[in-house]
């Protein structure tokens, strides 16, 4: 298998990370939804919000 | 302790009576990764948890779920009311109105019963947390299988949030996960 | 049964509710965001007003509310039986 060249310098962005462990971003406090939109998005962090798309039904 | 709160997280519609979208939300109701399985699996593993912040996410979580429940519940409960023995029969509920009318009952899209066998509690907390992240996970999936089944713009809206709900737990048993390592890496230093 | 003064109060308080319980939910893994908590506090409060002004007028939300002769926690509606009313172009809110 080989591996490409530049993997070796990625490495340096992944030094502070353990192999063999899950790691998840810490999230900053930033901007926020008001109530009424925290509620039709079910969160109220902007930069938490992933919408399904919803397919056309036949 | 917990006391009601008369209301709902969300204020879940529905637009007409659809006795398959009920069926099919029994998935969530009592199924492996139903909110049911998700509130017992939190509030029994936070007995265990090492930090005061695993203690409080698995016990706000936990409770939420219960509201997540509720919503699946009042979902059930609005897409079956009004309907008559015969149209259940015609929509391929008969053996569930046979068994217990229209009254709700903790069983799966197949009429499985809930069971503990759902959920773990291993008293490790990393191992707990990989579950929780992960049952979230199937849980947003089982989300996007219901929200696929249906074209009720008011079923549809309130399965999005939460479906929604799913990502944002996950995000905060991933931070809870990050803190109980560093509180179990730092204690074996010493 | 229900007004749709009431619908309205009762979505207001789900929405203020909601926020309220997301920055909890966000302090329990972040003590230390000064900003969060005073938002939290904020809407705590918030919550605090539009509930009494629920109560007064409509009924206990929780089983230790004060409440007016006879008992009123009881009555109906209970939350799955409303039919949570809106504009015709927002199906939710």
């Amino acid at each position: 298998m080989s591996v490409p060249e530049d993997i070796g310098k990625e490495k340096g962005l992944f030094a502070a990370y353990k192999l063999a462990e899950a790691y998840i971003p810490i999230q900053i406090y930033g901007e926020t939804f008001d109530p009424k939109a925290a509620l039709i998005h079910g969160t109220l962090f902007p930069e938490l919000y992933r919408p399904y798309p919803v397919r056309p039904k036949v | 302790m917990w006391y009601y709160e008369k209301k709902l997280q969300y204020p879940a519609n529905v637009s007409r009576t659809d006795l398959g979208m009920a069926k099919f939300l029994y998935a969530q109701y009592g199924g492996p990764d139903s909110e049911l399985s998700a509130a017992v699996r939190y509030l029994t593993q936070r007995y265990t948890m090492p930090i005061p912040q695993a203690k409080a996410v698995l016990t706000d979580i936990g409770t939420e779920e219960l509201a997540h429940w509720e919503i699946i519940g009042t979902l059930i409960y609005k897409l079956t009311d009004g309907a008559t023995p015969e149209q259940m029969r015609r929509a391929g509920v008969g053996n569930y109105y046979a068994q217990h009318d229209k009254a709700l009952y903790p069983a799966d899209a197949a009429g499985v019963p809930w069971t503990a066998a759902y959920i773990q509690s291993t008293g490790d907390p990393i191992a707990d947390l990989h579950e929780d992240m992960a049952a979230e996970q199937k849980a947003r999936t089982a989300y996007e299988h219901l929200i696929n089944l249906t074209d009720d713009p008011c079923v549809i809206a309130a399965l999005s949030f939460l479906r929604e709900r799913e990502v944002v737990h996950f995000q905060r048993f991933g931070e809870t996960l990050m803190l109980v390592r560093e509180y179990l890496d730092k204690k074996h230093v010493y | 049964m229900y007004s749709k003064d009431m619908m309205n109060l009762l979505k207001e308080i789900m929405a203020v509710d909601f926020v309220l319980y997301e920055l909890g939910l966000f302090l329990d893994t972040h003590p230390n965001e000064r900003r969060a908590l005073e938002d939290h506090n904020n809407f705590a409060k918030k919550s605090h007003q539009l509930k009494t002004a629920y109560e007064e007028k409509y009924g206990p939300l929780h089983i230790n509310s004060i409440s007016g002769f006879p008992y009123q926690y009881i009555n109906d509606p209970w939350p799955w039986e409303i039919q949570y009313l809106g504009r015709e172009s927002d199906v939710v809110l």
